[in-house]
């Protein structure tokens, strides 16, 4: 139990990646707060089968783009608990458009919930890691740094929030305090079943070399490893999980050709 | 002020058109022209004002303005009750 008597805060843990998360950190036994938006069913499951491990895990609703509502969250943090050990930055939202489509307010909207929520939670988070260290992760993508179709405020979001990991991380290096990033290629999770076709999905399946998609799991294990004393020198890193994916653009396209 | 009109104020300054579209049987997206984004901000800012959740699921089966000021109104009264 690596992690016995840790805290550990999961923005967008009622499901998908946040989920897989929370529930391997508690297995490794961190206490978890469970933050949600949108589910509120979603998140109480979480919250139940992270007390079945043997933990205590908290519910608390925000809208991570909302300062007000972040405030709130820690707010509440601070006076229940006093201290955080663990801030895991996941939720996130998006518009799926094209970059010439892309108006104010969906900019606002997805820069402010997947990298300013980062911002306002690592400041706050920081206060409540005073004295005692404490991990920083942030949830990322491979549309930080590679074109995705009608991904871009996403994808720069995202870029953003890798840059931010790093800055963090020299800034927060005295306080012994570990910052870095999982940057994950599409997942199968609910939430992207939602956004694109079953033939995709396919495709996608065919072009990473490991010979599956990420699934949820894959992505919590590294970020796990990233919460334990073995990865205290690795900072402002962002860690791909991808199956191989980003290192061989063209061995799809050589698949094809040879059929 | 009841609650449809305080979600026409809401609903309103989100989408930037003027009150007097918001009428009950106006559909969200084609007579309001409310896009995805706006309609999330809308249920959010909504359930922020009266203290309630709108499920997905629900949020769904809003075809027209009405029906959304209908399940709000409903929330809100099993709420008060409570």
């Amino acid at each position: 139990m690596p992690l016995k008597g840790k805290l550990t805060l999961v923005t967008g843990s009622g499901r998908g990646i946040g989920r897989a998360i929370a529930l391997k950190l508690a297995s490794q036994g961190s206490d978890i707060i469970v933050n949600f938006f949108r589910r509120r069913e979603a998140a109480e499951k979480t919250a139940k089968d992270i007390v079945a491990l043997g933990v205590k895990a908290e519910v608390i609703r925000a809208n991570v783009g909302d300062p007000a509502k972040l405030d709130e969250m820690f707010d509440t943090i601070a006076t229940k608990f006093g201290h955080l050990d663990i801030l895991i930055n996941n939720a996130a939202s998006g518009v799926g458009r094209s970059v010439l489509d892309v108006d104010i307010k969906a900019w606002d909207w997805t820069m402010n919930i997947n990298a300013r929520a980062f911002l306002l939670c690592a400041q706050r988070a920081a206060k409540l890691m005073e004295g005692r260290g404490g991990k920083m992760v942030s949830i990322t993508s491979l549309g930080s740094s590679f074109v995705l179709p009608s991904y871009a405020v996403v994808g720069i979001s995202k870029a953003a929030l890798e840059a931010l990991t790093r800055y963090l991380a020299i800034e927060l290096a005295p306080e012994g305090i570990c910052v870095n990033a999982v940057a994950a290629s599409a997942v199968e999770t609910e939430a992207l079943k939602f956004y694109i076709r079953e033939g995709l999905m396919k495709d996608i399946r065919q072009a990473t070399p490991a010979g599956r998609m990420v699934i949820p799991e894959d992505v919590a294990n590294v970020v796990a490893f990233l919460c334990s004393e073995e990865a205290f020198m690795i900072r402002g890193q962002t860690v791909v999980v991808d199956g191989g994916t980003s290192v061989a653009p063209f061995i799809t396209a050589e698949k094809e050709e040879r059929r | 002020m009841s609650v449809e009109e305080e979600m026409k104020e809401i609903v309103a300054q989100i989408v930037h058109v003027d009150k007097s579209v918001l009428t009950r049987e106006g559909s969200l997206r084609k007579d309001i022209k409310a896009d995805s984004l706006d309609i999330v901000q809308a249920m959010v800012a909504v359930e922020d004002k009266f203290d309630i959740e709108i499920p997905d699921e629900e949020a769904q089966k809003f075809q027209n303005f009405g029906d959304f000021v209908d399940y709000v109104e409903r929330r809100v009264a099993e709420k008060e009750k409570v």
